[in-house]
């Protein structure tokens, strides 16, 4: 099933009603904005980092559409309060977390993070270099523990992991096994720790014990397209083949959820075509699959749900779709005679359009398509192209190129991480 | 903790490390069972005689095995090092914790396994050492009816238990070192470096400290505490106090640690 079919857009009635409980992440450092977010139909402003909606200031996040259902006055929907737990978690949320802290000595290296991750979502995990994915991830894994700060995994708090990883399956930071084993003794070693197939005793029962278990490695095996390669040592495995066992092993217990560090690691394209292709077909199934990756082409493909962090805080989380459809669009004009470029932007400012002129300079590091001409940036969304291209023509100014640029994830992503300014993004990437 | 037990065996029984790791203990064990029927004629390391007929007795049988203990005690905290030191190193210690998060079970099945396999160790050291005194000992007269004889067996048996548990003993400082140090190469050089030469300094330098020096103690008990003025029980209790607290510190650093790695 496309990813993009497998999640309704967030209503942002529910999801403000929702987000009434996301509250607690207001008032930190990445909480500047008011909420806006989204574009105006002539003049959208370029959303700042940390404005972007779902940031933890203008909270669509995505609500679980269930727990509308059989909500009482009084009560929150979809909430559900432990015994002993400190912070009610929503009850479809497959990962949950309220100030989520570590810390290591006076560097925080996760702050304050509130995840949602709904149940069945194909979830994104996005952020720069030592943005705190990693460890955020060991947290939920119960490898690291953390400073302050409740989580819960498959509703089971992260300070139990038994009760949970029984139904999870993960790869943390590559792919590790034993290089001169074989796959399949790797998956071997892996399956009797997780006892599957180890529950029977007596002889026979042992023997169906062991049939069982191999039976589940050959499954996952042949899941991962590795059965070819099963009895060959995994130190002569390429990396892409490394991945897929790496994800083979995490498909083992038949997990509820998948978490996934960076799966495409160091793949070539064909490596990469793969793994998405192989992440579709799991989350088909209606596995949650929350899964962190530096390739934002291949989140935005895959995923329809999103996270986005940066040096340990929430920077966004929700529907990648709503992400991009709140970014600023843009009509980039250049026009034949460079003089015109002024007065062209005067015309255009005149309509009431924010204008920028780009005024390209080879001495730049960052290279760009449009040598040596003006260009002339209509913040203004694609379809006041034509009017654009009109006005021009009736002031006489002929247009050499006009094109509409609506930044892609990669492009928000680098905006909001402050990697790159706005205008380099769009110029680098409006070709 | 049987299925950490269980899954501990894959790694180890590994061709290459099991190939490996029985070639080593082989040779010790030959060297050993070799040097020890040929010094009969000679001085020992000690400057002491040694004789056929102090050969020929029943506990001769054992002199070849016990007389490389050091080395086998050297094997298992390698062997021991290595195997938890390389679930870190690797990162594949996160992998398990994942399947596994009960961290003392895993714990438990680990250092079941791998006490076991020290145990196997040292009985195919054993092994080797007898039966190549045995084929050798012709070569220097010396006379094995006594080595066959009920004694010269129980002999065999009591050496086996004490060199296992000497070895073990060694195979904890090796999982402590693991532990702290996360490194294979670095646990097995600072686990060695403590148990032969530190130790061997400060028990020259400051002779009644050999009655407390952990690794010391250790060659006692595997030895039987023939040759030593601290008394094998004495030496056996002190052990095991140094290892319940070693075993503790692992433990609780093997559960309390965040695994980064």
């Amino acid at each position: 099933m496309p990813a993009q079919h497998r999640h309704a857009p967030a209503d942002p009635v529910t999801d403000a009603s929702h987000a009434q409980g996301h509250s607690h992440a207001q008032g930190h450092g990445h909480a500047q904005g008011h909420g806006h977010g989204h574009a105006g139909p002539v003049l959208p402003a370029a959303p700042a980092a940390g404005d972007l909606p779902g940031s933890a200031s203008s909270v669509p996040q995505t609500a679980p559409r269930q727990s509308r259902a059989g909500s009482r006055p009084g009560t929150r929907p979809g909430i559900r309060r432990r015994p002993g737990g400190s912070a009610p978690a929503p009850s479809d949320a497959a990962v949950w977390t309220r100030g989520l802290t570590k810390q290591y000595g006076q560097r925080r290296v996760v702050d304050q993070l509130d995840l949602l991750i709904p149940a069945g979502a194909l979830s994104g995990f996005v952020g720069p270099n030592g943005a705190g994915k990693s460890t955020t991830l060991r947290m939920l894994l119960g490898l690291v523990r953390p400073s302050a700060g409740s989580a819960r995994v498959l509703g089971e708090p992260v300070s139990t992991p038994d009760r949970y990883l029984g139904r999870t399956g993960a790869m943390i930071e590559g792919p590790t096994f034993h290089p001169g084993l074989s796959a399949r003794r790797n998956l071997e070693q892996l399956a009797l720790l997780r006892g599957v197939g180890t529950r029977a005793s007596g002889a026979r029962r042992s023997q169906r014990g062991r049939r069982a278990r191999w039976e589940r490695i050959d499954e996952v095996l042949h899941q991962v397209g590795l059965t070819s390669r099963a009895d060959d040592r995994f130190g002569s495995y390429s990396l892409g083949m490394k991945q897929r066992l790496g994800i083979a092993a995490a498909l083992l217990p038949r997990p509820r959820l998948l978490i996934l560090d960076e799966p495409t690691n160091g793949l070539d394209p064909a490596g990469i075509r793969e793994i998405r292709t192989l992440l579709r077909d799991i989350a088909g199934t209606g596995m949650t699959i929350f899964v962190s990756s530096h390739l934002l082409s291949e989140v935005e493909q895959i995923c329809d749900h999103l996270v986005m962090i940066r040096s340990g805080r929430m920077l966004f989380q929700g529907h990648v779709a709503d992400l991009l459809a709140a970014e600023d669009p843009r009509i980039l004009m250049v026009p034949e005679r460079d003089d015109d470029a002024v007065r062209l932007a005067g015309i255009l400012g005149s309509a009431g359009l924010r204008i920028e002129i780009e005024m390209t300079d080879e001495a730049r590091s960052v290279p760009t398509l449009v040598e040596r001409h003006p260009v002339v940036v209509a913040h203004a969304p694609g379809g006041l192209a034509a009017d654009i291209n009109r006005l021009a023509m009736r002031a006489g100014i002929t247009l050499r190129s006009i094109r509409t640029h609506r930044p892609n994830l990669e492009e928000t992503f680098l905006k909001a991480t402050g990697d790159v300014d706005g205008d380099l993004t769009m110029r680098g990437g409006a070709t | 903790m049987i299925n950490a037990f269980r899954a501990e065996w894959v790694p180890l029984l590994r061709r290459r490390f099991l190939v490996g790791t029985l070639a080593a203990v082989s040779a010790v064990a030959a060297l050993g069972a070799v040097l020890t029927i040929f010094s009969a004629g000679r001085t020992d390391f000690d400057g002491d005689p040694v004789t056929v007929s102090m050969l020929a007795v029943p506990a001769g049988i054992a002199e070849g095995l016990e007389s490389v203990t050091i080395l086998l005690g050297v094997v298992a905290l390698s062997v021991t090092a290595a195997a938890l030191a390389g679930e870190y190193s690797r990162g594949t210690l996160r992998t398990q914790l994942i399947a596994q998060p009960h961290r003392l079970r895993l714990l438990g099945g680990k250092a079941l396994a791998l006490a076991l396999f020290v145990v196997l160790v040292v009985a195919v050291a054993a092994f080797v050492a007898v039966s190549l005194s045995f084929a050798l000992a012709p070569v220097k007269g010396v006379p094995t009816d006594q080595w066959r004889s009920w004694a010269g067996m129980a002999t065999i048996g009591r050496s086996l238990v004490n060199v296992s548990l000497g070895s073990l003993g060694y195979a904890v400082v090796g999982a402590l070192a693991a532990v702290v140090l996360r490194s294979p190469a670095a646990a097995i050089a600072v686990g060695l470096a403590y148990a032969l030469p530190v130790e061997m300094l400060v028990g020259r330098i400051y002779d009644p400290a050999g009655g407390w020096l952990p690794a010391h103690l250790m060659e006692i008990m595997a030895v039987g505490g023939t040759g030593h003025t601290t008394p094998w029980a004495d030496a056996g209790l002190r052990v095991l106090a140094f290892c319940g607290v070693s075993a503790l510190l692992t433990a609780v650093l093997f559960r309390r640690r965040d695994v980064t790695a």
